[in-house]
């Protein structure tokens, strides 16, 4: 939450100023700071490590307000990402040649929001009510200062530029080592832009955003929890998810009443025309590469309970069913081998090296018996689909296809179709006339 | 005048000195076999075997995580006058082939004549029978676990491997090479004995470890790993396995974690949890106690040996 609370404000001006890398590149200097200080024999939390952090930090931001300053051939987000990538590629020589540098660099990748204990929280209270207080009592130059950022102008605000990028080289350089690049990101730049789909004004946008992003993060956390995913990829595409649902509401709201019948047809239309254009190319790759991976098929095949069984012969289907019992058994058979050496390290007397070596021989029989039975499932998948692309193909192709000229409007049809064969019917008089 | 003189015959004899030092130099340098190992625990164990017949150079520097390692370009000129190369083997440094592909030297790939895999003959641990290159559960684990050398005993097999390697390039060095082995045996052996003692106090202790690399360990000094912090590789666990781990294993006296890894969710672990965190050396160097392989298993059972200590008493 308070994550959400400090860098929805952050990223508001963000998006004003229209350079949406910049976290990446202020985190990336930070990193840098820290990893020069550690290379130094500085712990990135003592007090060298933060001023080596806080420096670079610093050098990052007053670079990034020169930035101002530069031609208009040079584009902004060109002129930052080539910060990021200098920064990464300096870090990464930096931590070369020591152990816990590479771990530095992993964490700053991916973080650890789970990892935040009760003990730190006080730390980023200080830290982000700090800098909010800063924003408040400052916020009329910081505005001004966003705002001629985005016109292009106001040299004079120069100095408001770098204490933003600084304050904001602070917040990144904390919170990127402990939520990773990729969720500060989403942090930033989505909450900001929900905020913004819905209000004009900087406190409005501002309450929307911190809504949506505690809506995100917590469905995000739970995904986590329920679906065994990493925490971090888990709340950014909760984020995402938030974004879409976010742009359809606002695609309601904005509309007198009247029209949110139509708006809502149009919606289920979208959903509609998605849903068939995605069966129908699915279609067209099984009619054209059976053997390949099919991901589409093979959840409309787990959505409607209809296997590679179906399009067997009542033989194969024996074999089919057999293979996947056997993976299951021998794959069952090397776990239990794995487990009862496991047991033997700590309990009864200690296996032999033969012992050991015998468990071992077993382990890769059975491994490769399932790997062979999982061999026969593969082949007789790949024959079902083969027969699969002439029974199902066309027929569900075919009904796709007129399910999008049903749901398509004749205008738009007519435009798309006569598009077409009028640049068709123009390629073909020029190759006729060269 | 005269005392210049003396100056100038000082000057000469100094540059005779000097230039026979050089000679006799070149001649040591020139009769050492040039041996590349590929991480530095085989190369603690090829400088153990070869003591002064061998020059032994390192491909992983020992402050490197040798599972997330890739190859530079200088790693070409270590190996251009390779005459022997010392392999961890079970696709743990599965990148050396190409490297030596691509110098056209056939005799250093995989059992070619001068290779020596160091894994042969040690009773493995998991075996999962795989393709090394091919794709597993992400921790490159997929023919067997491959951290074997963390087990003291496996030395034995291992320095066996290597002694043979050399006598097949230099036969007349036979006789030296194995009393070097065995001058290491008889140290190791000692050393055994006193680490088992170290650690008897603590048979069955239940601990977690971050990435499954600790079963030889683990089994010679009778530890039960009850679970592992890391599901995959490079990705950070999931909040349901955390709290499984929480929540299921009571008894867990200890976190045993490297210098290469996250230490963020063993700390979590270890707040939440009540227990230590102990940081053991995966390989030579790792840690600045571990300067060599004797040194490494040292460090490795004293610091585990204290970890546990108080939670006995």
């Amino acid at each position: 939450m308070l994550f959400v609370a400090v860098h929805a404000n952050f990223g508001l001006h963000v998006l004003k100023r229209g350079v949406i890398f910049v976290d990446l590149a202020l985190a990336q200097m930070s990193a840098l700071g820290a990893t020069i200080a550690f290379a130094s024999g500085h712990l990135p939390t003592s007090t060298w490590g933060l001023v080596y952090t806080f420096l670079f930090s610093a050098i990052g931001a007053a670079l990034l307000t020169a930035g101002r300053g530069l031609p208009k051939v040079i584009n902004k987000e060109a002129y930052i990402g080539i910060l990021y990538v200098v920064a990464t590629a300096a870090t990464i020589l930096a931590v070369d040649r020591s152990p816990q540098g590479a771990e530095h660099v992993k964490q700053i990748l991916v973080g650890g929001i789970l990892t935040v204990s009760a003990t730190e929280l006080p730390k980023f209270v200080i830290l982000y009510g700090g800098i909010g207080a800063f924003h408040w009592i400052a916020r009329r130059p910081l505005q001004l200062a966003s705002d001629a950022a985005a016109a292009g102008h106001g040299g004079s605000l120069l100095i408001w530029d770098f204490l933003f990028y600084l304050s904001f080289g602070a917040v990144v350089t904390s919170s990127v080592a402990t939520a990773g690049v990729l969720l500060v990101f989403c942090f930033l730049i989505i909450p900001a832009i929900i905020g913004s789909l819905f209000a004009r004004r900087f406190t409005g946008a501002l309450m929307i955003g911190w809504l949506g992003g505690a809506t995100a993060s917590g469905f995000g956390l739970a995904a986590s929890f329920e679906l065994e995913l990493p925490a971090g990829a888990a709340m950014v595409v909760a984020f995402a998810l938030t974004l879409a649902i976010a742009v359809i509401l606002r695609g309601f709201i904005s509309v007198p009443a009247e029209y949110r019948k139509h708006r809502f047809r149009i919606l289920v239309r979208c959903v509609l025309v998605s849903i068939l254009t995605t069966v129908s190319a699915t279609m067209i790759w099984l009619m054209v590469m059976p053997g390949a991976d099919q991901p589409m098929l093979d959840v409309m095949e787990w959505a409607v309970g209809i296997g590679p069984e179906t399009f067997l012969t009542p033989g194969e289907r024996e074999i089919y069913a057999d293979a996947r019992r056997e993976v299951r058994v021998r794959q069952s058979q090397a776990t239990q081998q794995t487990s009862l050496e496991r047991r033997s390290r700590w309990q009864g007397a200690p296996l032999s090296d033969d012992a050991v070596r015998r468990i071992g021989a077993f382990q890769q029989a059975f491994n490769e018996m399932a790997r062979g039975e999982d061999f026969v499932v593969e082949s007789l998948s790949t024959r079902a689909r083969e027969r699969e692309r002439w029974y199902v193909g066309p027929a569900i192709l075919a009904a796709a296809i007129l399910g999008l000229v049903i749901i398509v409007p004749r205008r738009l049809r007519a435009r798309f179709f006569s598009r077409s064969w009028s640049l068709l019917a123009a390629r073909m008089l020029r190759r006729h006339t060269s | 005048m005269r005392e210049l003189a003396f100056l100038v015959r000082l000057a000469a004899a100094l540059a005779r000195l000097g230039v026979l030092i050089s000679v006799l130099y070149m001649q040591s340098a020139e009769a050492q076999m040039v041996v590349v190992a590929t991480t530095s625990d085989v190369a603690s164990l090829v400088k153990a075997v070869g003591a002064d017949l061998v020059h032994v150079k390192t491909i992983i520097p020992p402050t490197t995580d040798p599972e997330a390692f890739e190859p530079r370009a200088s790693d070409f000129a270590k190996l251009a006058d390779a005459e022997l190369i010392v392999r961890v083997g079970l696709g743990y440094d599965y990148w050396i082939d190409r490297l030596t592909d691509r110098l056209q030297r056939p005799e250093l790939q995989q059992s070619g004549p001068r290779s020596v895999d160091a894994s042969t003959g040690v009773p493995l641990l998991e075996v999962g029978g795989r393709d090394p290159l091919a794709q597993d559960d992400g921790h490159g684990h997929g023919m067997a676990n491959p951290h074997y050398w963390l087990d003291p005993v496996n030395a034995e097999t291992v320095t066996a491997n290597i002694a043979a390697g050399i006598i097949r390039v230099a036969p007349s060095a036979r006789d030296t090479v194995e009393a070097n082995r065995n001058r290491f045996l008889a140290d190791l052996h000692q050393r055994l004995a006193t680490w088992s003692r170290q650690l008897a106090p603590y048979r069955g202790a239940a601990v977690l470890a971050y990435h499954n690399g600790w079963p030889y360990f683990a089994r010679r000094f009778q530890l039960n790993i009850v679970g592992f912090i890391e599901t995959k590789e490079g990705v950070p666990p999931s909040a349901a396995h955390l709290s499984r781990l929480i929540a299921g294993q009571s008894g867990v006296r200890a976190i045993m974690q490297t210098p290469f890894e996250l230490k963020r969710f063993s700390e979590m672990l270890s707040a939440r949890m009540g227990v230590p965190v102990v940081t053991l050396a995966p390989s030579v160097g790792s840690v600045a106690q571990a300067t060599d392989y004797l040194s490494m298993m040292d460090y490795n059972v004293a610091v585990l040996a204290r970890t546990l200590a108080p939670a006995t008493r």
